[in-house]
């Protein structure tokens, strides 16, 4: 008998199953599943949500307090999207293809660049060109030679996952942002590039170079914006114009392989 | 949305500081709310509820009127929160205890079976279960887990106000609560 898998069960019991109904059919017959799937549904149970503190009127006037010290008067600023480009990219097959034909080429592509060499839009390579660099691809891989702070070491896996988490939802969050970069962003972009110097220097140790080449780009963009306040914003806005689409898709694949080996 | 608020943000832009307190007293509740599931504490379920109220202020001239107000800072309050959740582990990464993905390495171990007269501990151990098996997730299937299961927000909206593709969010999900049932199973004694 065909089992269903941990996370089949868990999409089955929190209701986001395409397959409800034959999962719940084998439920009643397959005692093991149905432990599984017990034990989910008292997980879940478990982590239930608890009652929310009650804001009494005393902490809303205390809140607003806080807040109207850091309330400086609005200029109404002129409307003006810069990354109205970007777009997810739709998730059919063709795309699907394309994508990881062009995410290949690209990784080749940085691992062939020394860093900090400028990134332009030729970069985006075309199909023909990803596909030849694929075929010499073990033959032209170069280390990378990227450089940066050493800060903490990074003990173990999760916190990569973790780190690629941040990076890809700070770099959409700012691909989608309008207007100058918030005191947070820049300031989270810096930890993260702090961060990033180790990753790279560990995966390049480790020998990944695929995985190094992907961080060491990511530093670049990062430090795009963790410089952004000095900089004008033209500048940081073109470079990672230039440099995130190809990167958020590098990251998402790097992220699913290394979900993969830790899930191993 | 609602001609009120309208004219309240209208007033807000136009250098009305004050004005402001009529929007964050209407949605500062489910504001603090979201911040309290993701954060999992008071204190800082306050604190991301203040800068998500500063970031929407500081926004506010940018924002297009055509989603209602309470949506748009709900979501802000999401991202924030998470960021929050982030630079807290970050500060604590050097000696927060973890929960291993394995089973028996490293899992808190709670006694099994207890008599009724230590109901209250067990309580409290539980609790304390909790918060440690919470407190292995990454920000992002912590984020997207209590929203998905404590505030039962949809996918594709956890997805947009995280910034990710919503396979991603769902895959959060998912990781998250493999996560939680293994740091259960010491408690949970038979189960698998
Ligand atoms: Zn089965």
């Amino acid at each position: 008998m065909k089992h269903y898998s941990e996370e089949d069960l868990i999409a089955y019991q929190m209701s986001e199953s395409p397959e409800a109904r034959s999962i719940g059919e084998h439920l009643e017959q397959c005692a093991e599943c149905a432990t599984l799937a017990e034990s989910i549904a008292e997980t879940l149970r478990v982590f239930s949500a608890e009652p929310v503190p009650m804001r009494t009127p005393v902490d809303m006037d205390l809140s607003w307090q806080r807040l109207r010290g850091n309330l400086a008067v609005l200029e109404a600023a002129p409307k003006k999207r810069w990354f109205s480009l970007w777009m997810w990219p739709a998730a059919g097959a063709l795309t699907a293809a394309i994508v990881v034909m062009v995410v290949l080429g690209l990784r080749i592509r940085h691992a062939e660049q020394p860093a900090g060499g400028q990134e332009t839009a030729n970069q985006r390579a075309s199909v023909t060109d990803a596909l030849k660099s694929l075929v010499g691809r073990h033959q032209q891989a170069h280390p990378v030679n990227g450089h940066g702070p050493l800060t903490d070491a990074p003990s173990d896996d999760p916190q990569i996952s973790a780190h690629l988490d941040s990076a890809e939802r700070l770099l959409t969050t700012v691909n989608h942002e309008e207007g100058p970069l918030d005191e947070a962003t820049r300031v989270q972009a810096h930890d993260l590039l702090l961060k990033n110097a180790v990753y790279t220097q560990t995966a390049r140790d480790r020998g990944d170079l695929a995985e190094a080449a992907v961080l060491d780009n990511l530093g670049r963009v990062l430090i795009g914006l963790d410089h952004a306040a000095e900089t004008p914003r033209s500048t940081w806005q073109l470079r990672l114009e230039m440099n995130t689409d190809g990167l958020l898709l590098d990251l998402r694949v790097l992220r699913q392989n290394d979900e993969r080996r830790s899930s191993r | 949305m609602e001609k009120a608020e309208k004219e309240t943000i209208r007033r807000v832009v136009a250098g009305d500081r004050d004005a402001y307190r009529v929007l964050m007293d209407r949605h500062y509740a489910a504001v603090f709310r979201i911040s309290f599931r993701i954060t999992g504490n008071e204190a800082d379920a306050e604190e991301a509820a203040q800068e998500s109220f500063l970031r929407a202020y500081n926004k506010l001239p940018e924002f297009r009127q055509d989603a209602a107000f309470g949506t748009w800072v709900t979501r802000i309050a999401m991202n924030t929160a998470m960021n929050l959740v982030e630079r807290r582990n970050r500060d604590l990464s050097v000696y927060a205890p973890r929960v291993s993905d394995d089973v028996g390495e490293g899992t808190v171990q709670v006694a099994s079976h207890r008599a009724g007269p230590e109901r209250v501990l067990l309580d409290m151990e539980t609790a304390t279960l909790r918060q440690t098996a919470m407190a292995s997730l990454t920000p992002m299937e912590r984020t997207a887990f209590t929203l998905r299961h404590m505030e039962e927000v949809g996918m594709a909206e956890i997805a947009e106000a995280l910034g990710v593709p919503v396979n991603s969010a769902k895959q959060a999900v998912f990781r998250a609560v493999a996560k939680l049932r293994r740091a259960l199973e010491p408690v949970a004694g038979g189960m698998r």
